[in-house]
């Protein structure tokens, strides 16, 4: 079965790249535009792995991480920013993988496969 | 941080409009008030205390009494609600309390956290525990005191090394590890924790991900020890006193006792100490008195504590222990009793053993805590007799 992803992502383009390329890789790719359209998808179905923005609207990455990580424990989540100061965010450390925006995806892809083989090895 | 939202079940009824550290205790103080009191004699004034169940007067003892920091100097005792900001349940355990607060961590950006339980009985100086975890290069120093093996099922039980580095850790076991050399006694924690700041959150990262309790003793000092510097601290070395008192007063019995041995000549807990004052608010009230002297109506009070505002008018008073504004009318006899603010007991009642809360009027002529079988009808009647008369109850 087909692993399923969901990015949360408020900057469309940005949300339709990752979705034509992570389908290319062969994932089901679900999306939600903020940290409240996130949870509201999780309430519907539980994805593999989530990929998270952190300056939203409406509910920002790292708020909904929080709220994420204690409702489904055990999805890996990606942190994915063009900053690097939310890693001192302390909350930031209940991601699985912290990832620097960047438009070459490989750095992404690369902790994708790792998270989700980790999964499966559990 | 202080945990201050123990549902207190088992002191059920004083527990039930109110939240276990906002239950009145020792005339004029609430649980509360005790740890509070240790944070600021050891000269910590950056204070959340984490509430949940029924806070509304605990919030509003901390708001009225406990107001008395510095705000420009960066001081401060804050009231938490549990906000749901992660989560919308209340706080599933201890570790899941601190950690859905780990907002107000971010934004304070400590070194160490000292983690207090808001229910206990003591005089502590926390500074001494600190200075241990310093000087040990902890990562988390765990609070213990010595108890009697037959209680351990009462607490989470250490076992340490003759370094004081904790190697093993049972809650609430039937079979304790016993003290090396003490077979009687155990190594109980006081649910007293200075932690490393970033390990601490970590840890609690950790929990929050994995299938847990969310409790400090199931969980994180178990998954902490031989991966962590984790130390127990010696409560004899930080002891305000020297006496070694600490109360967990879990039970109606528990607290009746507790509340007693303040009336002892020498109390091991000492509130006349002014090394070491306990706080509190206290609504101004004008001075005690005691009222006739005539034949066969002479107000008396003996070996108790009489709170501002009480009158003793032509009643007497033995061993007990009278919160302010309580009035004790002619012919009425007061024993080994605890009677909260406002109550009123008319002429002729009689009054022995009980713990009477806030604001009950007691008919003239009543008598509790004399027949148990009649009171247990009404009142609730502890396992050693002590009745409890609940607030608001009209009679």
């Amino acid at each position: 079965m087909k692993k399923k992803i969901l990015v949360v992502e408020d900057e469309d383009s940005l949300r339709l790249l990752y979705e034509e390329e992570l389908k290319a890789e062969g994932y089901e790719v679900l999306t939600a535009g903020n940290g409240r359209e996130a949870i509201q998808q999780l309430e519907m179905g539980r994805p593999d792995l989530i990929i998270l923005d952190i300056v939203m609207p409406v509910m920002d990455g790292m708020e909904a991480l929080g709220r994420i990580v204690g409702k489904e424990r055990k999805i890996p989540i990606i942190l994915n920013t063009s900053y690097s100061r939310y890693q001192e965010d302390f909350m930031s450390w209940a991601a699985d993988a912290y990832v620097t925006k960047s438009d070459d995806l490989t750095e992404l892809k690369k902790k994708i496969r790792e998270l989700l083989g980790k999964g499966k090895a559990r | 941080m202080i945990l201050a939202g123990g549902r207190g079940e088992r002191l059920y009824p004083l527990t039930r409009d109110r939240a276990k550290p906002a239950v009145p205790f020792g005339a004029i103080y609430r649980i509360i008030d005790f740890t509070l009191s240790n944070c600021l004699n050891s000269g910590i004034r950056r204070i959340y205390a984490l509430t949940q169940y029924k806070s509304i007067s605990l919030n509003r003892h901390i708001q009225l009494g406990w107001n008395i920091l510095s705000a420009p100097l960066g001081e401060f005792i804050e009231a938490v609600p549990a906000q749901q900001r992660i989560d919308e349940h209340w706080y599933q355990g201890t570790a899941d309390a601190i950690f859905q607060n780990i907002y107000t961590l971010q934004e304070d950006r400590p070194d160490l956290v000292l983690i207090l339980s808001g229910d206990h009985i003591y005089k502590m100086d926390y500074r001494k525990m600190i200075a241990f975890h310093l000087e040990r290069r902890a990562d988390l120093t765990v609070a213990s005191i010595r108890m009697d093996r037959r209680l351990s099922s009462e607490f989470g039980v250490i076992e340490v090394d003759e370094n004081w580095r904790i190697v093993g850790f049972q809650e609430k076991p039937e079979e304790p590890k016993t003290i090396p050399g003490d077979p009687a006694g155990i190594l109980a924690s006081m649910g007293v924790y200075v932690f490393d700041t970033e390990l601490l959150v970590r840890r609690l990262i950790e929990d929050a991900r994995s299938d847990s309790s969310h409790d400090f003793g199931k969980d994180i000092i178990p998954m902490m020890i031989g991966k962590d510097q984790v130390f127990a601290f010696d409560f004899r070395q930080g002891d305000f006193g020297g006496t070694g008192y600490w109360r967990d007063v879990g039970t109606i019995d528990a607290y009746y006792e507790a509340n007693m041995d303040l009336i002892a000549i020498t109390p091991q807990l000492n509130l006349y100490d002014s090394q070491w004052p306990i706080l509190t608010y206290q609504p101004p009230s004008p001075p005690a008195k005691t009222l006739w002297i005539e034949e066969g109506r002479v107000g008396t009070a003996l070996n108790s504590i009489i709170s501002n505002g009480c009158i003793i008018s032509g009643g007497n008073v033995k061993r007990s222990i009278l919160s302010p504004r309580v009035t004790v009318h002619s012919f009425a006899e007061v024993e080994d009793s605890i009677l909260l603010e406002g109550v009123d007991v008319r002429r002729n009642a009689r009054i022995k053993r009980t713990i009477v809360d806030k604001e009950v009027q007691i008919p003239p002529g009543m008598e509790i805590g004399y027949h148990l079988d009649e009171d247990a009808k009404r009142f609730t009647v502890t396992g050693s007799g002590i009745v409890v008369v609940p607030k608001g109850i009209r009679l």
